[in-house]
């Protein structure tokens, strides 16, 4: 397939699945790990990527959750998640879609500034994530709030959908931002 | 020129339901049931909210959108109001969930009023201090209501006074004008004249006497 699309599946029972992009595979296997080992009740799978599209001979199950990692200190991680955002349908941005920038910390490696990842998120109006994916309680803390996320746009929450999470999440933009 | 993507699906963590209990005595086989019960419980309800959602995604894909042919700034604007909604809507939600918990809780302390014992329990000296802090925050709030009155009246009587003194000295301003204009005009009457040409006359014929009777 060429596009992703959120709704072509039906789900699976008490599963729920993950899709990580990005150019960084070690620190999407240290992110996959932890998750992994989050406590949920819910059966999880953790499928990564560096970039979309994905092949179509594999068969996977429906894709809850996809999260673009973008490594603030190389422009090429911000480049390949730019390209395979082409590949994913308009519907999964209806709260599906998270974006995840590490490398925040050391100003000095920075070649991306966070207002490009900011603006992007702003436009694909989805939630921003900020994290250090290299220290180790920071991932796990990351973890966490994925795997509730997770759970949340996969449907296991009654009472709460993505959407409603989405809108939740959003925080308030100031005009004069915008006018700059 | 294909990207040849690399995918990995990486392992599947079981379900900590606690399927996999082996009891072995009577209770043990009680809760092994109960587990079962939260489980079944649990799908229950995952699929009742993933039905939800399949089914709010039909009923927007009935709805027409106009696509391609509006232009970036309307469908800017388009985007705003219906978040805009979206806002109300939750807030309006979250108003009736507020209400619903407020009738729950006071059909609950009905209910637990009910069976204790009357005149000793704590939560009657609570509900004593709740109105006695209601009738604190009624007498103050007329106090300040009160006084907001008088303010008002007090600035409506200072506006009052600052027009009459605009119109007082609007008057006088009228007035001064209308003495300077008289005064001008009386510079130019016909009496005047009449009585310059006369005053001009008898200066002419003086002077000629005047040198008549000097010679």
């Amino acid at each position: 397939m060429s596009v992703l699309r959120p709704l072509d599946k039906l789900p699976e029972l008490n599963t729920a699945t993950i899709l990580l992009v990005s150019t960084e595979d070690a620190l999407l296997q240290q992110l996959a790990d932890s998750m992994l080992r989050e406590d949920c009740a819910s059966q999880l799978n953790v499928h990564l990527a560096r970039s979309l599209p994905l092949p179509s001979s594999v068969t996977r199950p429906r894709i809850d959750l996809i999260v673009f990692v973008v490594n603030l200190h190389s422009k090429y991680s911000l480049q390949n998640v730019e390209e395979s955002l082409c590949h994913v349908d308009a519907s999964f941005f209806l709260g599906k879609v998270c974006f995840l920038a590490t490398g925040a910390g050391q100003e000095s490696h920075c070649s991306i500034h966070h207002n490009t990842v900011v603006t992007l998120a702003r436009t694909y109006r989805s939630p921003l994530l900020f994290c250090d994916l290299k220290v180790e309680n920071f991932r796990v803390t990351m973890a966490q709030r994925l795997v509730r996320m997770l759970q949340v746009c996969a449907g296991h929450t009654p009472g709460v959908s993505a959407l409603s999470l989405v809108s939740l999440l959003q925080s308030p933009e100031s005009p004069s931002l915008e006018d700059l | 020129m294909e990207k040849q993507p690399e995918e990995k699906a990486t392992g599947e963590l079981a379900d900590s339901g606690g399927e996999g209990g082996q009891p072995q005595a009577a209770g043990a086989q009680e809760a092994h049931k109960e587990d079962h019960m939260t489980l079944l419980l649990r799908l229950r309800a995952q699929t009742k909210q993933q039905l939800l959602e399949y089914k709010s995604v039909v009923d927007a894909n009935e709805e027409k959108t106009p696509e391609q042919l509006m232009q970036e700034k309307q469908i800017e604007a388009k985007i705003e109001g219906l978040e805009n909604e979206v806002e109300e809507a939750k807030i309006a939600f979250e108003i009736k969930n507020l209400a619903l918990d407020r009738m729950q809780l006071s059909a609950a302390l009905k209910n637990t009023l009910e069976k204790t014992d009357f005149k000793t329990s704590l939560l009657m000296d609570n509900m004593k201090h709740v109105l006695e802090l209601n009738k604190l925050i009624m007498t103050s709030q007329q106090e300040s209501w009160d006084l907001e009155e008088k303010l008002l009246d007090i600035r409506k009587k200072r506006l009052q006074l600052k027009q009459a003194s605009e119109s007082k000295l609007f008057e006088i301003q009228t007035e001064q004008n209308k003495q300077k204009d008289d005064l001008d005009n009386m510079g130019n009457s016909d009496k005047i004249k009449a009585i310059r040409k006369n005053l001009e006359r008898e200066i002419q014929i003086t002077t000629v006497i005047q040198n008549v009777f000097q010679e």
